[in-house]
């Protein structure tokens, strides 16, 4: 491989990671803001993201809805369905004393119950991908060529998360949600609706995760098993330490470029071993992450 | 008093298992041969979680291991088949070590996404060395032997596998009454309250790994005693969350629960394989239902032996208890 080829793949592969790393941000995003508030890992990711995929399938492919309709109408119904899930199944198995491992299993519940629900609807028989949300025509950035599509991707993923920190920093709400998340208790005694907040948080990161669907099915075909790329989203979330969000957004565009740079220099099939491996160095290396700040220890 | 159930519930089970070959036809046969796989599997499984309280998910992964493994040494010397088995064991239970030694190094979450990391690395493993495994085209296993009598059917295999289940069933209620079943269990309980009583913590956990794996590898190796396929794609991360959820199901911490577990849901999936999406349907729903209603499954575990948790002080209980108390413990201070 001669100097300029390198170059080439080089530039090529960080930006297209960057865009592809832009939605597994976001999916990483919505893993931590529940992790960080509920302590759940959510192992249904995956599957909302991809009910979120097959709701605008659904609507543009046997409804016929314009664009302009059937986004607002898969942003509201995947944000309820996932607010829904925490309120009426979460809440319950808090109330029967259920702990980690519980809470775990029902989110796997999910998991199942939402891949078979869209596989018995048959949509699910070939793989499908939204038609495009913006022309596919060729962009040059460099040596790179990018598509209009990718651009898009990544300034609607940026924009959401900058959005997101907005709240986080500046509305009631979104400190609420931060205060739960570090003491659960003392946001209790302050007048914070533990319950209603639970119930937001989900709802927000299924509106999240619904964003993703959105921007990345015109890119790829999706099947009832693309729930699959949550694995990308936890590693993403591990690398950043699993509960700081920047570290999410920052874990997120790492994998996404280095599983480019492993496509392009190694090899594609290494790109589906790449994410496990990371995870396993990371945790090994340094298990709070590259942004999770001290690692605790739990006292009796 | 439930002892006395549990004997007559054995002694059932026994009759039940000996009358069988009698009277079913070869597809209970192979079905039953497949829940005793499924009754190891849960109970290596309720070994590391149940007992020792920690969260792996990589058990597809030893079982795996313990089926090429099995199905390679069977396929190339016929050798007796408890000598491929005891091979398959043991070379998981030394992948569990291994394993055993990041669980050192973390827990809860980082432990779960770390074994869960490593399962799915596995299956990619079996996926893509083909010179070994033959990757995605499956692998054929020839039929076990023992001193030149081939186990060709089900039915012929079926005693085997019911006397190698019965031993590891036997091993584990042993192993819990030990005093490595309490180590476990204190580890369960709290890490530095057990390093505190004595226990050697590191080395409990590895153990319990290694102990969970080589249970895992063994049940590989029984599986290949009847069957004659593997396919890379039922070693993943679906066939860890159906060994989880007969343990967690059944019971967390309870032998009872796994092998009950192991039962209700080793049916479950395998008559509902048809039917994929049905299977998918019914299975999500029973697990957020159980987690809903009955969080500690059907047998909760050894609840009558452990201290109840302290129950968190009312404001105005505590202030009561702390008068009470205030003067001996002021004066101790």
């Amino acid at each position: 491989m001669s100097f300029a080829d390198t170059w080439l793949f080089l530039q090529q592969g960080v930006l297209s990671g960057l865009v592809t790393g832009s939605v597994y941000a976001l999916l990483a995003v919505a893993v931590v803001i529940i992790f960080k508030t509920t302590d759940v890992p959510n192992f249904a990711q995956g599957e909302i993201f991809m009910v979120g995929g097959y709701i605008a399938l659904f609507l543009i492919l046997v409804m016929g809805w314009p664009y302009l309709a059937v986004i607002p109408v898969t942003l509201v119904g995947v944000a309820v369905l996932s607010g829904l899930f925490q309120r009426v199944v979460m809440e319950r198995v808090i109330a029967s004393k259920g702990v980690g491992v519980q809470m775990v299993i029902a989110t796997l519940g999910l998991a199942y119950a939402l891949k078979g629900l869209v596989r018995t609807s048959g949509l699910g028989d070939t793989p499908r991908s939204l038609p495009p949300l913006a022309s596919t025509d060729a962009v040059i950035i460099g040596d790179a060529v990018l598509t209009r599509l990718d651009l898009l991707i990544f300034a609607v993923a940026v924009t959401v998360m900058l959005l997101l920190f907005g709240m986080f920093t500046y509305t009631r709400v979104g400190r609420a949600m931060r205060a739960v998340g570090m003491n659960p208790k003392a946001a209790r005694l302050t007048g914070v609706n533990l319950t209603r907040i639970r119930m937001m948080v989900w709802a927000l990161s299924g509106l999240i995760s619904a964003v993703a669907a959105l921007l990345i099915t015109p890119k790829i075909l999706i099947t009832p098993d693309i729930g699959h790329i949550a694995i990308l989203a936890y590693a993403a979330a591990i690398v950043g330490g699993i509960t700081s969000l920047p570290g999410a957004v920052v874990g997120g565009f790492v994998i996404g470029i280095a599983e480019n740079l492993v496509g392009l220099f190694i090899s594609t099939n290494a790109i589906v071993v790449a994410p496990f491996v990371a995870i396993m160095v990371v945790l090994l290396l340094r298990p709070q992450g590259l942004l999770g700040g001290k690692l605790q220890v739990k006292k009796v | 008093m439930s002892n006395k159930i549990d004997r007559i519930l054995l002694a059932l089970m026994a009759v039940v298992l000996m009358a069988l070959p009698f009277m079913a036809s070869g597809y209970v046969i192979y079905v039953v041969n497949l829940l005793m796989v499924f009754v190891v599997l849960a109970l290596g499984l309720h070994l590391v979680i149940g007992e020792t309280g920690q969260f792996a998910l990589s058990h597809a992964a030893f079982y795996g291991v313990g089926i090429y493994t099995a199905g390679l040494i069977n396929n190339l010397w016929h050798p007796p088949f408890f000598v491929s088995i005891i091979a398959g064991g043991l070379l998981a239970a030394a992948l569990g070590y291994l394993i055993g030694a990041l669980a050192l190094r973390m827990r809860d979450i980082y432990l779960a996404l770390s074994t869960f990391a490593f399962g799915e690395a596995m299956q990619w493993v079996f996926l893509n060395w083909q010179s070994v495994t033959n990757g995605s085209n499956g692998f054929r296993i020839s039929p076990a032997t023992l001193f030149g009598y081939a186990l060709v059917s089900d039915v012929k295999a079926y005693p085997f596998v019911v006397v190698i289940a019965a031993l590891l069933l036997w091993a584990t209620v042993a192993l819990s009454r030990s005093q490595l079943g309490s180590a476990f269990r204190a580890v369960r309980e709290s890490d530095i309250a057990a390093q505190a009583m004595g226990v050697n913590v590191n080395a409990i956990k590895r153990t319990a790994f290694t102990l969970s794996a080589a249970y895992a590898g063994i049940a590989g190796g029984m599986y290949t005693l009847f069957a004659s396929f593997i396919h890379p794609e039922s070693l993943g991360f679906q066939t860890t969350i159906l060994i989880l959820t007969m343990v967690v199901v059944g019971g967390i911490g309870s032998v009872r629960g796994a092998i009950a577990g192991a039962l209700a849901f080793g049916l479950i999936s395998e008559l509902l394989r048809q039917a994929l999406s049905f299977q998918e349907i019914i299975y999500g729903f029973i697990l957020m239902g159980f987690m809903m209603f009955a969080p500690k499954g059907l047998f909760a575990g050894r609840a009558a032996r452990r201290a109840p948790p302290p129950a968190t002080p009312l404001p105005a209980a505590s202030r009561a208890a702390a008068t009470a108390s205030k003067s001996p413990q002021r004066s101790a201070a």
